[in-house]
């Protein structure tokens, strides 16, 4: 999903992922652990995150190994609970994956 | 999008709220820090707070003819926000 000025005022729930952002001909990316996205009708857009960070400050080491272990959670858990935390595990640290390798 | 029926997303389906949903996902992204940025990312992690019973003069299990009062008094109402979590 890209804003530009002029976007259709949306109120957008996010997914643990890249946020690209386009100062001019400057690009920062920031890796956003989940969060809101609010683009108003005056074309002023809030990003709401408890964590954004530069894709610079991840280690992908630290990632990778966060990975295997929660892919090696996601097939050893038993309640709903343990399955929900284990694929919010792979689905974060998927994401943070991508976001190095992209 | 999701299909007519679904129980919403499947956190949600297991229980857990957008509230604690966001802080995992938040607290797995600061384990994956480098480490200057990885010390100050769980400071910020920390949460301070105490939990108070109250016995006498408040019991945690009001009498009927105070319901009303009691549910509507700030101590009360803290309780029941610290255990919410």
């Amino acid at each position: 999903m890209g804003v530009l000025p002029g976007h259709v005022p949306t109120i957008a729930e996010l997914k643990p992922g890249v946020m690209t952002v386009h100062e001019g001909t400057d690009v920062s990316k920031y890796f956003v652990s989940s969060g809101f996205a609010f683009i108003h009708a005056n074309s002023v857009a809030d990003v709401i995150a408890v964590e954004a960070v530069p894709v610079d400050h991840l280690d992908s080491n630290l990632v990778q190994k966060g990975l295997a272990e929660f892919t090696q959670k996601l097939g050893s858990a038993s309640t709903d609970l343990e399955k929900a935390e284990a694929q919010i595990g792979v689905d974060v640290y998927s994401a943070m994956n991508s976001a190095l390798t992209g | 999008m999701a299909s007519a029926g679904a129980a919403g997303p499947f956190w949600r389906a297991a229980g857990m709220t957008y509230v604690s949903y966001s802080n995992k996902c938040a607290s797995m992204v600061r384990n994956c820090l480098k480490e200057p940025h990885r010390s100050e990312a769980l400071d910020r992690e920390k949460v301070h707070f105490s939990i108070s019973k109250w016995i006498d003069g408040k019991p945690e299990k009001p009498c009927k003819f105070l319901i009303f009062f009691l549910l509507s008094s700030p101590p009360f109402f803290l309780l029941g926000f610290l255990f919410i979590e």
